[in-house]
């Protein structure tokens, strides 16, 4: 069961900033939200093969915590 | 490398149309595909683990432009649970069992087409992210929420 927003302990003026930033968004045609929203920069190691692939998620995940930066925030929490 | 464009993800529709894939934009793509306003990297795509729909996937890609060797295309086949692919026109990441989500067929049923572009419901982004739980899962997460609730109020 996925929980309401309102069980976050968000404030009404971050909900109501970002309720306008979903209306805004809604306004546009998808390939323009599709170009604000894809963006390319450089990650250390993860850009680095051209190819990867794991038997299991576990592994992917372990893999990212194992090689990583941390500042890309793949590990988890 | 450019980033992902709303052609490429035209292009992913048709040619995963004409070889019959089943699979859904799953992740912070999908979520952008429903309306979320946020910025993302790659194309997760989520795509249902089976040798038939494997095949079919390698055979897209290939029209797509992707340099899958034989062994890469083995892997594909049998469904990795994840695969990182870098070697095309534009990065895709092919996720065969993502966390939080136990099956396909679920998945699927709870979709919602944007535009004709198969994308997983809010709330099985929003359980796979849950379930992943990593640093910027959860940095992401009370404004995904936030959005869901805007989209269901909506939808």
């Amino acid at each position: 069961m996925i929980r309401s927003s309102k069980d976050q302990g968000i404030d009404t003026a971050t909900q109501t900033a970002w309720h306008e930033e979903f209306e805004a968004a809604a306004r546009r045609p998808l390939a323009v939200r599709m170009r604000y929203a894809f963006i390319k920069t450089y990650r250390p190691v993860l850009d680095d093969a051209t190819y990867r692939s794991f038997d299991t998620m576990e592994d992917y995940r372990r893999w990212c915590e194992e090689n990583l930066p941390d500042w890309l925030g793949y590990a988890r929490v | 490398m450019r980033a992902f464009e709303y052609k490429q993800a035209e292009e992913i529709r048709e040619a995963f149309a004409r070889h019959g894939v089943r699979y859904l934009f799953i992740g912070k793509s999908g979520a952008i595909l429903l309306g979320f306003p946020d910025t993302t990297q790659d194309a997760d795509i989520f795509v249902e683990k089976s040798i038939e729909n494997g095949r079919a996937l390698v055979d897209a890609l290939a029209d797509l432009g992707f340099e899958v060797s034989p062994e890469q295309a083995v892997e594909i086949e049998r469904g990795k649970d994840f695969i990182q692919i870098k070697n095309g026109p534009f990065d895709l990441d092919l996720i065969f069992a993502p966390d939080g989500i136990e099956r396909f067929e679920d998945a699927w049923r709870r979709r919602v087409e944007v535009e004709g572009f198969p994308v997983c419901h809010p709330d099985d982004i929003i359980a796979s992210k849950e379930a992943a739980h990593r640093q910027k899962d959860v940095e992401s997460l009370p404004r995904l929420r936030s959005f869901r609730d805007y989209w269901l109020s909506r939808h």
